[in-house]
């Protein structure tokens, strides 16, 4: 999962971006709404984190521009906590809404929530055959018995499993799992997938040559 | 009770009772003026047809020169009532006199009040009054044919006018009695009934007339007095909702011309300079938890994210020095914000001593020497030495705020120049930057408490600066003003007295 940061203040950026790769995320920052706007742009970011005010460009304003291109879940911070900024968020096109200052576990769970949501999910639960994964407690299981995943692996399998019956390339792979910062070096993801298969059963992930991965 | 709080019910009233005492008055006096009309008629025929009989029962003698042109009938009177004379010579001339053309012209009794006459003799008067003595005297009761007639009625029906001379009223009966020179009385009295009814009939007009007047005037008036009063119904209407807290309300002002009307008009001005306060009052406590809102923030995520799990000492550091600055950045709003409330409130009591003014600004410009140079920022002083009478740590305070500005909204390579100088008795400091300049737009609005031109926090500071600052110079009486272009440049010039 990979998510965009814009936030002004940036002892604030610095340490959400710090709990979100803890929370095994690839994260991407921007500290003013022009850079953030042309990292929205450009990028298929799972979720993006927006604060209202900014320089250069506002939240309303990225947010308006980016709804008539993409449809990436976008979670609004700010520290107005009217009701009409609220609704106004909304009705831009924000998919949630969160007020400073404000708590990183409920910054987690919404930004779990309209991952979740774009991806047309309502439960943190999925299950393919006998493997279980666990979103909000970000483990997998197969047969009851948990599995040890790395954070890498455990965002590869998570986000294969959001992406069920698709190809996913692996342009995509590396976009969503790796941020702007890490070299895609090709072979570091076929690791990844090769220690997944041992963990969970060789069929679990499908090779499309030519394509890329796949769970069925 | 209620109805007596009621300015709408006490006006009524007192214009009822008002009402009722200026018609009363007037009735009565109306009332008075038919009766004594009326009964001066009445006397004026009394004393007449008393003088007539008076004349010609009373001749004077011949040898006293009295002038036969004074008296009033042409006929020989008839013979005098002797003093000593017997009751048939009396009645004999009374007879004689009654006979006269002229009596019977004025006895002619075809009037509604029936007169009836009396004649006594000689000390009778006294004695007839006193009711035991009234019987055995001499009447004359004397008919005179076709339909005149005169009647001397019976002494002891007669009516009691005890007073003599002027005419009296008894019952329905008035009368007047009149001793002559010689001892003789005469009596003449008539019924008032048909005046008597004529007054009741007035008297029940005038009261019936009052009535309506009375009703009319009730009428008119609560009419009136509601209209006048409408207003302040609309007043305290619009009083009772924004005391319940919608202070958006205000009094529909129909007639601006009224004394309410003009009340309505200053208290709706009152009602809206009440609302933009709350307004600004809500909107800075807003602006006062949106600042505080990002430091918390930063520490509260701080705080969690290294508590996540177990970290080294150099990112526990790290944590630490992010949560302090927040915490510093907190410290100064709150410094900020009480000195604003303080000036508010009035409560900064001001220091007010002379001082060199050039010589704190000096100093303000070497304190801030080392953040411009950090900027490649240069500061060009020009300072006249000038000593003013001030708060010098405020007024410092002033200075930093203004140069903090100049030195980061400007360009790298900008230079500040900060220029203090004496005008028309006045302290002028001039403050000017090399930098973006402020948007026309914005001009306005950057002494406003929160406001920046930025729109972002990036530049560090609180937006509280200027708003101190402006707050600091009118507290000393001075005025603080900016001009601004954009691309080129922004000037502060504070203008202070002197003492």
């Amino acid at each position: 999962m990979r998510i965009l940061i814009v936030e002004d203040e940036p002892d604030l950026l610095r340490s959400i971006a710090q709990a979100l790769r803890e929370e095994g995320y690839a994260v991407d920052t921007a500290p003013d709404g022009e850079d953030g706007f042309y990292k929205a742009e450009n990028y298929d970011y799972d979720a993006i984190v927006l604060d209202v005010m900014l320089p250069k460009m506002d939240g309303w304003e990225i947010l308006k521009r980016l709804r008539k291109i993409k449809k990436t879940p976008v979670l609004m911070l700010t520290a107005r906590d009217q009701a009409r900024d609220r609704v106004r968020g909304l009705d831009t096109g924000a998919d949630d809404y969160l007020v400073k200052p404000f708590d990183l576990d409920e910054l987690f769970a919404r930004l779990r929530a309209i991952i979740r949501r774009s991806a047309n999910k309502t439960t943190n639960i999925i299950e393919i055959g006998e493997t279980k994964i666990d979103t909000a407690l970000r483990n997998v299981s197969l047969k009851e018995k948990p599995v040890e995943l790395t954070a890498r692996e455990y965002a590869l399998v998570e986000f294969l499993a959001l992406h069920r019956g698709e190809v996913v390339t692996r342009t995509q792979l590396y976009e969503h799992l790796f941020d702007e910062n890490e070299c895609s070096l090709s072979n570091l993801l076929d690791v990844h997938v090769s220690n997944v298969r041992k963990k969970l059963g060789a069929d679990f992930i499908v090779t499309r040559r030519g394509h890329g991965y796949c769970i069925e | 009770m209620k109805i007596f709080n009621s300015i709408k019910w006490r006006l009524q009233i007192w214009y009822g009772l008002i009402l009722v005492v200026v018609l009363a008055g007037f009735g009565f006096t109306a009332y008075q003026l038919e009766r004594n009309r009326q009964f001066r008629r009445i006397d004026d025929e009394l004393q007449r047809r008393v003088e007539f009989i008076a004349k010609g029962m009373h001749r004077p003698p011949p040898q006293r020169g009295s002038n036969d042109g004074e008296h009033p009938f042409d006929q020989p009177p008839p013979e005098r009532f002797s003093d000593n004379g017997s009751s048939e010579q009396n009645q004999k001339a009374l007879r004689d006199f009654l006979d006269s053309p002229q009596a019977q012209a004025l006895f002619d009794n075809n009037n509604p009040n029936q007169f009836s006459y009396a004649i006594y003799p000689r000390g009778g008067i006294e004695n007839a009054i006193e009711p035991q003595h009234r019987a055995g005297w001499w009447t004359v009761d004397m008919d005179v044919d076709d339909g005149k007639s005169i009647r001397v009625v019976q002494a002891n029906t007669l009516p009691d006018l005890g007073k003599l001379g002027t005419p009296q009223t008894i019952g329905d009966f008035r009368g007047i009695v009149r001793r002559l020179p010689t001892g003789e009385a005469i009596q003449v009295h008539c019924t008032i009934a048909p005046e008597l009814k004529e007054l009741r009939l007035t008297a029940l007009k005038l009261a019936g007339f009052g009535g309506i007047i009375l009703f009319l005037g009730l009428a008119g008036g609560w009419w009136f007095v509601s209209r006048a009063l409408r207003p302040i119904e609309n007043i305290s209407a619009a009083a009772v909702k924004i005391s319940a807290g919608d202070l958006s309300q205000r009094i529909n002002v129909a007639e601006t011309e009224s004394e309410l009307g003009q009340l309505a008009a200053v208290l709706n001005s009152t009602f809206a300079r009440l609302e933009s306060a709350f307004a600004q009052q809500k909107q800075f406590a807003s602006d006062a938890a949106h600042e505080l809102r990002t430091p918390v923030s930063v520490m509260l995520t701080q705080a969690q994210t290294a508590l996540n799990r177990e970290r080294t000492a150099p990112e526990y550091r790290e944590t630490v020095e992010t949560c302090q600055r927040a915490a510093q950045r907190m410290r100064k709003l709150i410094e900020s914000l009480l000195a604003l409330a303080r000036l508010d409130a009035g409560q900064e009591v001001l220091k007010r001593l002379p001082f060199d003014f050039s010589k704190a600004v000096s100093d303000c410009v070497e304190q801030l020497k080392p953040i411009a140079e950090e900027r490649g920022v240069k500061i060009i002083s020009e300072l006249s030495p000038l000593e003013i009478t001030g708060d010098s740590e405020r007024l410092a305070q002033v200075v930093t705020n203004l140069l903090t500005n100049a030195i980061q909204y400007n360009l790298p390579d900008g230079e500040v120049r900060v220029k203090l100088e004496s005008q028309n008795g006045l302290a002028v400091l001039t403050v000017s930057d090399t930098g973006a300049g402020i948007s026309a737009e914005d001009l306005p609005r950057v002494f406003e408490r929160f406001y920046r031109a930025d729109k972002s926090r990036s530049t560090g500071g609180n937006g509280l600066g200027l708003a101190i600052a402006k707050a600091i110079v009118e507290a000393h009486g001075g005025m603080i003003e900016v001009a601004s272009e954009e691309n080129a440049g922004t000037t502060f010039r504070v203008r202070l007295p002197m003492t």
